[in-house]
């Protein structure tokens, strides 16, 4: 292998992005051989990482201007950058990022234009398919630790032991609704949990129910009535239509939550037009997730879209994001691996067959392979 | 690398415990190995519980044959699931490598036979990463086949259960962690994605999934309540205090007379320890892979509970020491996938005395979870 500079750029899409990659990542990009790494200036700030916590890891270590970091080998983002950046990047440089190849074809035009490679890290997967780097856990409980404190905001006796169990609603049982249901039964944060158990207050009793019952109308309302906070962590075959229409939510109770997890979005331009889940809940991100059913955020949705029925919801499209320094620290943990491999073998050589674990789980995230 | 990874050998032993133990590694897994340089030497008649013959194994090449139980134990890597009795233990070399499911923690005895026999252990159960997250597990495949022989044994026990005009089956999960999680998503499916897909176009109601954790199933009052409106109970609990039961035996009274519990746990009772240990849920039988479904007037409720153990309140129970061995060829990929780059890395290092707790993603995962570096805990 050549000498390979690695460039870290920050993210600017909302000012409540706050991830960057932590110090362990950038010492085994320098322990794995990168000849340089390049942090954008301000790497790690919004997390409170002082410039030093980087730069003592290693001589090869600096800041450099946003464009300069895109000028590199090897470029790591967690969000796919945007279009100006890429073009920034040296023709035969290789992108690492969350590029969601499958549904972003326009996406990969984008790369074809600049010339460069991609390595798509939603696209790693191991031998039985499974993705290496994800954090479904941090979607199912940073939602859930916010929606509980949101729902303590608004019941004064949540905290108190003569209150009755309280009773969440998961619609969805895969992998964000197994996490979900499992934050749930701790309101999202153990530490509480085990403040309200030492308090001897009843605890939580979280229903699952997935699309065999939430196409039944008439248990869908009555389970809507016996529900405290309702969470959505669907993921549905049919987009276009809502799991909860919006004159159902009428049936929750006035004071109830609602917590969307699967962040799908609202596109009224596609054919047919998609719909959230949660008909009328609002779209959230990191900027802005708790939605008061006052908002004027509510208005703001789509014409064809019912709002009328509101309760409180919150809304993120990227819930690991709330707690950036957990969350990259699992992300970093996770890409490592395959940094390993970036900078010691020539991407042409990665073999999807007959290399290693970490190559062929590689191999199918690589753009030239996955278009095959 | 190559010619030191050539030298090591891997043996695959197989697993007699039981008739009907039937998993063994598969040859997808094999042909890995072959092919990052190792020697492989598998036990006779590997692979037969599933239908795979000597010559799938042969058919890898010439860097695999068929050895005897002791030659495949005599390696320099010796990789079996379940951990090996006190005879077959009595095969392994010192120096050797044996990885297997060890439970180091809860296993002194075990601890001290393989320091003293020298031989240089890796506990599967204890390949964690750098979070403590188990790399080699199948809480999936437990809870999976656990829920469906419940439905299994419901389907029995309450022939309405197909039935269109009956109302939603309400399962109740104790236990919220990493099998709960599974259990909920397979209680959905009524633990068999084909017999979901049937009863949905039959227009049948599906399942009411309620999960409770520790904060609930101590609350006598309201489990109460809860067990009245249960059809299918599910232990899937880790409990802080063993020698107490979640539900005394004279609480499975409430569960209407259909009623299936699904013991995903399996704890044994161990009444010779200080404190005793007791199962969660009192009275239940013990299962394994030879016979894992107990109707109320199954012996078994009088042969495998103590004496001294209340069992007079019963239902039906399914329960299994080993779940995932029910589907042996599914769990076998699985573990055969999540071993694949362990393997890989410890035939790169050339062994398990190259392993650094500083070196690459799985190198340190190994390391960790070698005998050589595991401390018993203050106190024992």
């Amino acid at each position: 292998m050549g000498p390979m500079k690695v460039g870290l750029p920050r993210m600017h899409k909302e000012t409540g992005e706050r991830r960057d990659f932590l110090p362990p990542f950038v010492a085994a990009l320098c322990r794995d051989g990168a000849t340089e790494v390049v942090l954008e200036r301000d790497y790690g700030r919004s997390m409170d990482m002082e410039p030093a916590a980087y730069l003592e890891l290693d001589p090869r270590v600096r800041f450099a201007d946003h464009r300069e970091v895109f000028d590199q080998d090897v470029v790591v983002v967690l969000r796919c950058p945007s279009e100006e950046a890429v073009a920034w990047m040296r023709p035969g440089a290789l992108l690492v990022s969350m590029l969601h190849f499958p549904t972003r074809p326009s996406r990969i035009q984008m790369l074809d234009a600049a010339g460069v490679n991609a390595l798509s890290l939603d696209s790693v997967r191991d031998d039985t398919g499974r993705r290496l780097v994800e954090n479904l856990a941090a979607v199912g409980w940073n939602g859930v630790e916010a929606a509980f404190k949101e729902y303590a905001k608004i019941h004064p006796t949540f905290a108190h032991p003569s209150r009755r169990p309280l009773r969440v609603t998961c619609l969805g049982s895969g992998a964000v609704g197994g996490y979900a249901a499992h934050a749930a039964t701790r309101y999202g944060d153990p530490q509480l949990r085990a403040d309200m158990v030492a308090k001897n207050v009843p605890g939580v009793e979280v229903t699952v129910v997935d699309f065999d019952l939430t196409w039944h109308e008439d248990y869908m309302l009555t389970r809507l009535e016996q529900t405290d906070i309702l969470i959505d962590a669907t993921s549905r075959i049919d987009p276009s239509r809502p799991v909860i229409p919006n004159p159902w939510v009428a049936a929750l109770p006035e004071e109830a939550v609602i917590l969307d997890l699967s962040s799908d979005p609202y596109l009224p331009e596609a054919d047919p037009p998609l719909v959230k889940g949660i008909e009328g809940v609002p779209h959230g991100d990191l900027d802005r997730w708790v939605f008061t059913p006052e908002d004027p955020a509510w208005d703001q949705q789509p014409d064809a879209v019912d709002t009328t029925h509101r309760r409180t919801a919150l809304s993120c499209y990227a819930w690991p994001g709330i707690h950036p320094s957990t969350c990259m620290q699992v992300y970093g943990e996770q890409i490592e691996p395959f940094m390993t491999l970036v900078l010691s073998m020539p991407v042409a050589e990665w073999d999807e067959r007959h290399g290693t674990h970490d190559v062929r789980a590689a191999a199918r995230g690589e753009l030239s392979r996955w278009r095959m | 690398m190559a010619d030191v990874a050539r030298r090591l050998s891997i043996g695959f032993p197989r697993m007699h415990k039981e008739v009907g133990e039937r998993r063994d590694f598969l040859p997808p897994l094999l042909a890995r190995l072959v092919a990052r340089g190792a020697e492989i030497r598998v036990e006779k008649g590997i692979g037969s519980g599933m239908g795979y013959t000597d010559e799938d194994y042969l058919a890898l090449g010439d860097h695999v044959r068929l050895v005897s139980q002791a030659e495949a134990f005599a390696q320099d890597i010796v990789v079996v699931l379940r951990c090996p009795d006190e005879t077959e233990l009595d095969l392994v070399r010192p120096g050797t490598a044996l990885i297997s499911m060890l439970h180091f923690p809860t296993r002194p005895e075990r601890v001290a036979r393989l320091r003293h026999q020298r031989v240089e252990a890796v506990a599967i159960d204890q390949i964690v990463d750098d979070d403590g997250h188990r790399l080699v597990e199948e809480s999936h495949a437990v809870a999976w086949n656990g829920i469906e022989a419940a439905f299994d044994a419901l389907a029995v026990t309450y022939p309405a259960m197909t039935q269109g005009d009956r109302p939603p089956v309400r399962v109740t999960i104790m236990g919220a962690g990493s099998i709960g999680r599974h259990a909920a998503e397979a209680a959905t499916k009524y633990g068999n994605q084909e017999r979901a897909a049937e009863l949905l176009r039959a227009g049948v109601p599906g399942v009411e999934v309620v999960t409770i954790g520790r904060n609930l199933t101590s609350d006598a009052r309201y489990l109460h309540e809860r067990l009245c409106l249960t059809d299918v109970l599910v232990d899937t609990t880790e409990r802080s205090d063993p020698s107490t039961p979640l539900i005394p035996n004279d609480w499975i009274e409430l569960l209407p007379e259909h009623a299936v519990i699904c013991d995903c746990v399996v704890d044994p009772y161990q009444l010779d320890t200080d404190p005793p240990t007791v199962r969660g849920i009192e009275g239940i039988p013990q299962g394994d892979l030879d016979s894992y479904v107990f109707a109320v007037d199954d012996p078994a409720w009088d042969t495998t509970v103590p004496s001294g153990i209340p069992h007079d309140h019963r239902r039906t129970v399914v329960s299994c020491y080993s779940w995932p061995g029910v589907h042996p060829e599914p769990c076998m990929e699985l573990y055969g996938a999540q071993l694949t780059p362990l393997l890989e890395t410890l035939i790169e290092r050339g062994g398990v005395d190259a392993l650094r707790l500083d070196g690459s993603f799985h190198e340190r995962a190994l390391a960790r979870a070698c005998l050589r570096h595991w401390h018993e805990p203050a106190g024992r």
